[in-house]
């Protein structure tokens, strides 16, 4: 099986959030970007089924200025995937969903081949869960979401899974090729060695440009970036009865804080 | 403004999800008082889920009838959607940011040559575009951002807007236009559903709504009231540490600084003092209420809303009230 | 040119060891001190995962590191665990005279098999008669035939109870003193060596200490490092090159003490604010960084000197000094500053005091530093 792991550059957990001076973006300054969170777990999972599938190489890509992609390629070569493309985001924002999307399709669709493309169910920071569906579409393939438990079935050449929902959990089926949007690996991520550590920061990073499609895409740009202003203590119901104090906070709810119950 | 706007429908058995109907009311915003809200319902069934827009209020509704969509992904309903959008010249698709649709807008965006924006908490049209406002990195922050070009989809929140109501209007349903979808597309299959073992609740990391409980519940025999409480409003449970370590709750239910860090929507704590190690795993989340027989209680400083009083008493006039609004 | 930041290859080194650091070691630090029990499954995952045989190259099996590389990583094992740390830096101490004395078909028979899978090694030097004099080493080696025979008693040695492998100084003639001292490579499985039972020490209770005893040892003239009358030598240009690695891992303890004593300082309230604003504690945590950051710098520097094919006695020895003094004076504020609740064990600081005490006297007492010091400064005088 050909595996194609799609990971992000995101801000390592403990960074500082910070919007820019003009408060239209989330401020990089000083910020360590790293593979994480669901893109971590997608790596992971490759990993797993390449040792499941015998013979299956994987190849892991990222889209972004340099200095973000190449530190979660050579992170997911020391993990043990393959080969790796840095695709260069060319359209600002580098944070376009399907922009971002358009451009990893080039990149896969230009591989020899893949035959299930995995991608984290969400990114840690915009949260936008779009680029796994939106890449599937533009290159034609099917995609299913919140995916966990992930198999492969090399005497049916099938796919075996579940789908977390909002119900419970779905089981599903499908033969390749198949993109997946990936909630949980079947293990906890592996660490990487020092040896291969080493060996990841000398290995080979292929290099392309987004390509005309990400550039032309409808964009969504970042407008604003704010964290809550902080908590002034709390707006204390006045009543005379528990019904009264009842229907004060659900219209306070629906009316005001617009979170309806 | 006057606009169409889509609303691409989620099953929920034979009716709609109400995330569809939360997304109706946005898509009425985002139309105009002179615009048109049309609904799209993929798959098998379609009648009933029709009926159930038209009891919402949109009349108008497209049918892609073809049991293959019924077991395949919900991102193969992506290209039938994007050409029922096109037919009926809406510039925007709404969907309810459930999995189902969360699943569908990316490959919807690229089928319907759009940007797009998933669970987003406000929505409104603009001379580039549309705004959109988000919550991100597990809701320490909010963005908003503006989704340029002529077409958007975009995915909303649950419980962050109310269900459409109505009024009901009659129905007029009509085929969808008639899209090939590859063999390909359609290839992946449901198999089997299971419900949630640990009853029918959303799970603690992902729900939109939380409600805890505390020391102040007493005894674990009164947990029923918080249950009931979070089964009016179709939320977690979550329990604070004194009640883990009672041995009242189990540990994985247990909201603070050593168990779990959440971020909903509306998080409304019973009987919790709040305790720095609490505050810790619910404080970004986006509402906070607070119910505590003391009105000195750390938890009032954090929450936007508060009722000083005796939890036994608020909390079953509460939930009545919260069933009665939402017509349960 | 100088530059003081990091290579992105010497950050994601670091990175390795500090998550292994934080994850795998600190949340069992409190146990294993308390019960002084060897965690072999935390070391055994430390060698899977490249971080126990730093200084052994490459094509041995070992991780190939440089000392700069090698501070890195152990300044942030201390940061986990200062015991842990030690049974790491005592196990590539064991190594280093093979690496430096040995043979290119002694690395090769000796240290291929060794690294590939788990095991440890002890660096048999210090006696009970004899610990900064080490001119006066009594085990005896004896010729007999093609070989010698081991006789005599080595004590406080890490690792012991648990090596397969001892790098041991013997002499082949007391009279001879220091020029009679003569390396050897002795493995457990050799008939007469017997590790003695673990001692109950003030801290570093994750590392296993014991005496070692030598008795009728046989040993091949092929398992001797260079000629006899090297030993001597060979043991102090080790030394020169370890010492270093004691600045990392008191450097390491230091930085865990400064960072309790500041994240508790501002949450700690006393006369209506936070201990971090009055000035008594915030000359405290003003001295412990000073100390600090000049023990990574001043561990640096001899890292680097000595990278660079440099002798570097002077300023290893200046390193292992400051930096052990350092992290004592460190975690001794830390205490103070965390006032009743640092004297109990629920809370982590007086461990840091009880592990920095040990970086002050082994691998070279303080003492024995300063007069190295001395001396080589000195000679840039004359």
């Amino acid at each position: 099986m050909e595996i194609v792991v799609c990971a992000k550059p995101v801000p390592e957990a403990e960074s500082r959030l910070r919007a820019n001076s003009a408060g239209s973006a989330f401020d990089p300054e000083g910020v360590k970007f790293v593979l994480a969170g669901y893109d971590e777990s997608a790596v992971e999972q490759a990993l797993l089924l390449k040792q499941e599938a015998v013979g299956s190489k994987v190849h892991v890509v990222a889209l972004g200025p340099p200095s973000r992609t190449d530190e979660v390629l050579r992170a997911s070569l020391a993990l043990g995937c393959d080969s790796a493309t840095a695709v260069e985001g060319g359209v600002p924002p580098l944070d376009d969903p399907v922009g971002t999307a358009r451009g990893l399709a080039e990149a896969i669709s230009s591989l020899s081949a893949h035959d299930l493309i995995l991608f984290g169910k969400q990114a840690g920071d915009d949260e936008e869960g779009l680029v796994g569906g939106a890449t599937a579409e533009a290159l034609g393939i099917p995609f299913v979401g919140f995916v966990v438990d992930l198999h492969y079935d090399a005497g049916a050449s099938r796919l075996r899974f579940g789908r977390s929902v909002e119900k419970g959990q779905e089981t599903w089926e499908s033969p390749l090729p198949l993109a997946v949007g990936l909630q949980q690996a079947w293990n906890d991520p592996r660490t990487a060695t020092l040896p291969a550590i080493l060996r990841s920061r000398k290995a080979p990073i292929a290099r392309r440009a987004a390509g005309a499609a990400a550039a032309s895409s409808p964009r969504s740009l970042s407008a604003r970036f704010a964290l809550p202003p902080p908590r002034q203590g709390a707006k204390m119901i006045e009543f005379k009865s528990p019904q009264e104090a009842a229907e004060k906070l659900v219209r306070l709810l629906r009316e005001e804080a617009k979170v309806f119950p | 403004m006057s606009e169409t706007v889509l609303v691409v429908g989620e099953p929920d058995g034979s009716a709609l999800a109400e995330a569809t109907l939360e997304a109706v009311g946005v898509a009425r915003k985002l139309a105009g008082p002179d615009g048109a809200v049309v609904g799209f319902v993929g798959g098998s069934d379609g009648a009933s889920r029709a009926a159930a827009f038209a009891g919402a209020g949109v009349g108008r509704v497209l049918l892609a009838g073809d049991p293959k969509f019924d077991r395949a992904p919900p991102a193969t309903l992506a290209r039938p959607a994007a050409a029922a959008a096109e037919a009926v010249g809406a510039a925007a698709i709404v969907l309810g940011g459930t999995t189902f649709g969360r699943d569908l807008a990316g490959s919807l965006a690229v089928a319907f040559g759009a940007t797009a924006a998933n669970g987003v908490i406000d929505v409104e049209r603009i001379p580039e575009g549309w705004r959109v406002r988000r919550a991100v990195f597990g809701g320490r922050a909010t963005e908003e951002r503006h989704l340029e070009g002529g077409k958007v989809v975009v995915s909303v929140r649950p419980h962050a807007f109310p269900a459409a109501t109505g009024p009901a209007v009659p129905l007029a349903s009509e085929p969808a236009p008639a899209k090939e979808v590859p063999g390909a597309l359609v290839a992946p299959a449901r198999t089997a559903v299971a419900a949630t073992a640990q009853g029918s609740g959303p799970s603690l990391a992902d729900a939109a709504i939380v409600v805890s409980g505390g020391r102040g519940v007493r005894a674990p025999e009164n947990f029923r009231l918080i249950d009931e409480l979070a089964a009016s409003l179709g939320a977690a449970v979550g329990a604070s540490r004194a009640v883990t370590d009672a041995g009242w709750k189990p540990a994985s239910m247990q909201v603070g600084q050593t168990g779990r860090t959440v971020s909903p929507q509306l998080y409304i704590a019973v009987g919790i003092s709040g305790a720095i190690q609490h505050l810790i795993g619910m404080v970004s989340s986006r509402v906070i209420v607070a119910v505590n027989n003391d009105p000195t209680a750390p938890i009032f400083r954090v929450a936007d809303y508060g009722i000083a009083a005796d939890l036994f008493e608020i909390v079953p006039v509460l939930t009545a009230e919260i069933r009665r609004v939402r017509g349960k | 040119m100088v530059d003081f930041s990091l290579s992105p290859d010497a950050e994601s080194l670091r990175d390795l060891a500090r998550k292994f650091a934080r994850t795998e070691m600190a949340p069992h630090a409190a146990e294993c001190d308390r019960s002084s029990r060897f965690p072999e499954e935390i070391y055994r995952k430390a060698h899977a995962l490249g971080l126990m045989n730093l200084n052994v190259p490459a094509e041995y099996g070992g991780s190939g590191l440089g000392l700069f590389d090698q501070c890195l990583i152990v300044e942030e094992l201390a940061y986990g665990c200062g015991g842990m740390a030690t049974t790491v830096i005592a196990h590539c101490l064991a190594l280093e005279p093979i690496l430096l004395g040995g043979t290119p078909e002694q690395k090769q028979r000796i240290l291929t098999p060794f690294c590939a899978s788990y095991q440890l090694a002890s660096f048999c030097l210090t006696e009970p008669g004899t610990g900064s004099d080490a001119g006066a080493v009594r085990t005896r080696a004896r010729r007999d035939g093609d070989g010698y025979v081991l006789d005599g008693e080595k004590a406080f040695i890490s690792n012991a109870p648990h090596a397969s492998l001892y790098t041991v100084f013997a002499t082949v003639d007391p009279a001879l003193r220091h020029r009679g001292v003569t390396a050897f490579v002795v493995p457990r499985s050799a008939e007469g060596v017997t590790p003695g039972k673990d001692e109950e020490k003030m801290g570093h209770r994750a590392s296993a200490t014991s005496t070692v005893h030598f008795e009728k040892v046989r040993v091949p003239a092929t398992d001797r490092l260079l000629a006899e009358g090297d030993g001597f030598s060979l043991a102090m240009r080790t030394l020169d090159h370890t010492r270093t690695t004691i600045g990392a891992l008191a450097t390491g303890i230091g930085q865990a003490a400064l960072d309790h004593a500041a994240r508790y300082a501002l949450k700690r309230e006393t006369f209506g604010k936070p201990i971090a604003e009055h000035q008594a504690i915030q000359i405290k945590l003003a001295n412990m960084a000073q100390e600090i950051r000049a023990a990574r710098l001043l561990t640096w520097y001899a890292a680097w000197t000595i990278d660079r094919g440099e002798k570097g006695s002077l300023e290893s020895a200046v390193a292992k000094c400051f930096a052990s003094d350092a992290a004592l004076h460190a975690a001794d504020e830390a205490i103070q500053t965390f006032g009743g609740y640092g004297y109990m064990k629920e809370y982590p600081v007086e461990k840091l005091l009880r592990d920095a005490k040990l970086t002050q006297i082994y691998e070279g007492a303080n003492e024995i530093q300063r007069t190295i010091i001395a001396r080589e400064l000195l000679r840039g005088y004359t």
